[in-house]
């Protein structure tokens, strides 16, 4: 698809960007190339060939209709904190960075939605709601640089969606950008609209593959009260399993996550955190629940009493104030960080919840019996099936021997994945990185509907062309 | 070692708190409360030197209506041995907080009385002085370090400009700050073994104190609030600004 990218913008090209979104809002230096062509994958090197920043959803689609026309790849860019390199710009397209975009307006209390542009950050539109007394549901810990256009072209989920679900559910209308630069005003906020297929749900998770998200108006919610989190020491995965079972027969669980005793141990090493108790366990559960009454605490005693009795948990501890239900939170939310520096190898996998324990035992034994001298460190959002596989390099090892085996550990686990009939990327997407192994969780057939699908929205094939499947 | 150590419910520091309508008071409605974070870290302290060996019973005490009793089960289960509830109804002052506690004092005989230096809801930093002055003991104010050696006390100071150490005899007053110590959390088996523990309710007239109030809170209002700032266009504008705007260069 070379013929779509270029590495250099023509000089009547870039004019002709600048006249429609201005003289500094094109940018071609290796810096601003580099920033906004990127995202969190540090696999492929950012190569676009100019980024543009438009400030208006009429001068994206004007772009837009000019790359149609020039026949030039672009590429949408949110807060480029994708973890699948679906933002990624790597052979020469135009990058069109969505941060402009970034007002919010037309809140309606009676609807409780709010209208926002592609760039407003997730945790402006957290913030948003709470000065309202609403609560915005999805979180997750990017919610301070990722942007409401990147979060509903990759469908983010996060750690609230046991209870609140994933972006999806929270998008009530969107407007699209096609790939011809034609404009969709799609559902308008409806609550209910069964005239024909809702091709809103099309374009959440489409990762920028069918148009442009340039502003959605999204739902809010009623803010929860007094969360309350507890973190749970239990043996072995199957009781983590039984523990969910036992709380959510009783409670509405806001979260159920899981992380293992070495997860934890790199945790409280280098973030200087606390442990939640002193005897080590093999994984731990991290619950929250919303407090209405003093009831609610003491169905959480009873249930804990019964888990420990069962042998199910070991030891456990419960916040006392919100300063502690955050600290509580940090041992989960900054794994990733933590681990960052061992570069590891992620994957983000799913099967259904009931299945999880066999799953991991299976895929823990293949990887430790390839390679013992690895480092596995699990978590992840258990309480809807979804865990992250995260294989740690050791420092002797280069970088690209050890992306080499991670490429048959890949093979391996997606195969696992396909036996369990389980999903090779559970809230990620699939970008560059997990193209390839898109056929362990989709038939053939379903890719060739995609592929269809994303012809009649984009003919000219310029929507970020290369990620999730090759046209 | 006796060890006396005194808990507050206050707001949980995390929450903002909103002033009344009728700018009366702090808007208490449905507000998350939580022990205040200074005497967390004295109940730790206190945790810590019974741990150690050095003391062998630990009093929890507050002051309040009986919502209070949950921060007291909190110290219980973060390893108070049993706990007191001195009923009072309404805001209380550091004054009238301090008589109470010395009612305490004179019941339990503790040989250290470990205190928050500060609530966060008041900020008064006044309860620690005035019992010291009250009980006629010694007090160590502001620790970031606290070290008990036979019948003495040494307490790092946290004062302006640097570290102080006073050795006090005991008994003794200690009120913490920040850097003491870092709280445990209070584990789940512990919560239901605090369940079962003692806890005495006392009139203030069991302690022989009347309760007299000094002083009338007149109005509570929000600060207010900031100006939205500007973005400049170049460095020698923002000169420009810090100079002849500001007038802070």
């Amino acid at each position: 698809m070379s013929e779509l990218a270029v590495s250099e913008l023509s000089p009547e090209l870039v004019a002709s960007l600048e006249a429609i979104v201005g003289k500094d809002r094109v940018l071609s230096d290796a810096d601003s190339k580099a920033h906004y062509g990127g995202d969190w994958t540090r696999v492929y090197r950012p190569a676009p060939c100019a980024v543009v920043l438009p400030g208006s959803i009429e001068q994206v689609q004007e772009v837009v209709r000019l790359a149609a026309r020039e026949n030039l790849a672009v590429v949408p860019s949110g807060g480029r904190t994708g973890l699948s390199a679906g933002a990624v710009a790597y052979r020469g397209e135009l990058v069109i960075a969505l941060d402009r975009l970034n007002s919010i307006s037309d809140f309606n209390p009676v609807e409780r939605s709010v209208r926002c542009g592609a760039g407003v950050i997730t945790e402006q539109l957290q913030n948003f709601a709470q000065e309202q007394g609403l609560f915005y549901p999805v979180d997750f810990a990017s919610a301070g640089s990722s942007q409401i256009g990147g979060n509903i072209s990759t469908n983010a989920g996060g750690i609230k969606v046991i209870r609140h679900g994933m972006t999806r559910d929270w998008v009530a209308g969107l407007k699209l950008v096609t790939g011809t630069g034609e404009l969709l005003d799609l559902n308008r906020g409806l609550m209910k609209n069964n005239a024909g297929y809702d091709l809103r749900q099309l374009v959440i998770g489409a990762e920028g593959t069918l148009g442009i998200v340039v502003e959605a108006t999204m739902r809010l919610a009623r803010p929860p009260q007094d969360p309350v989190v507890l973190v749970l020491g239990t043996p072995d995965m199957a009781s983590v399993m039984e523990v969910l079972e036992v709380y959510q027969k009783r409670m509405d669980l806001q979260a159920f996550e899981f992380f293992s005793e070495l997860a934890l141990q790199k945790v409280v090493e280098h973030q200087g955190l606390q442990r939640p108790f002193e005897s080590p366990t093999e994984f731990y559960a991290l619950l929250e629940f919303e407090q209405r009454s003093e009831a609610d605490m003491e169905l959480a005693m009873e249930l804990f009493e019964h888990c420990v009795e069962q042998g199910w948990v070991i030891d456990g501890v419960i916040s006392q104030s919100v300063a502690q239900a955050e600290s509580l939170w940090r041992l989960r939310e900054d794994i990733s960080e933590t681990i960052a520096r061992w570069t590891p190898y992620k994957n983000d996998i799913s099967t259904t919840v009931s299945k999880v324990p066999a799953f991991l035992a299976e895929v823990e034994s293949v990887v430790n019996g390839a390679y013992p001298d690895f480092e596995i460190v699990w978590f992840g959002h258990i309480g809807d099936g979804n865990v992250h596989l995260n294989v740690l390099k050791p420092d002797a090892l280069p970088k690209a021997e050890f992306q080499q085996r991670c490429g048959e550990v890949s093979r391996w686990v997606f195969e696992i994945v396909q036996r369990y009939g389980g999903s090779v990327s559970a809230e990620h997407g699939v970008g560059l990185l997990k193209k390839d192994y898109l056929h362990y969780s989709r038939s053939a057939l379903e890719v060739d509907l995609m592929r269809q699908i994303k012809r009649a929205f984009d003919p000219a094939g310029i929507m970020n062309p290369g990620k999730i499947f090759d046209l | 070692m006796k060890v006396l150590v005194a808990v507050k419910r206050v707001v949980d520091h995390n929450v903002k708190v909103r002033a009344k309508a009728d700018g009366s008071d702090v808007d208490l409605n449905n507000v998350k409360m939580a022990i205040n974070p200074f005497c967390e870290i004295a109940v730790e302290e206190a945790v810590r030197l019974k741990e150690a060996g050095v003391a062998s019973e630990i009093i929890a005490v507050s002051v309040g209506d009986k919502a209070c009793q949950e921060q007291i089960r909190t110290a219980l289960a973060l390893g108070a041995d049993r706990g007191i509830q001195i009923e009072t109804e309404g805001a209380v002052e550091p004054l009238v907080v301090a008589k109470l506690l010395k009612g305490v004092v004179e019941k339990e005989q503790p040989q250290l009385v470990i205190l928050g230096k500060q609530s966060i809801d008041g900020d008064n930093n006044q309860t620690g002085q005035m019992l010291g002055a009250l009980a006629n003991m010694g007090q160590g104010t502001f620790a970031s370090e606290v070290k008990v050696d036979g019948d003495h006390v040494s307490v790092t100071r946290e004062v302006d400009g640097g570290l102080q150490t006073v050795k006090l005899k005991l008994p003794a007053i200690v009120t913490t700050d920040l850097r003491l110590n870092e709280p445990r959390y209070a584990s789940l088996p512990n919560i239901m073994k605090a369940k079962k523990k003692q806890l005495d309710v006392y009139t203030p007239a069991d302690l022989g104190v009347e309760i007299t109030s000094h002083l009338t809170q007149l109005r509570v209002e929000p600060p207010a609030e900031r100006q939205a700032g500007i973005k400049v266009e170049s460095v020698a504008q923002l000169v420009d600004k810090l100079k002849n705007e500001a007038k802070v260069i």
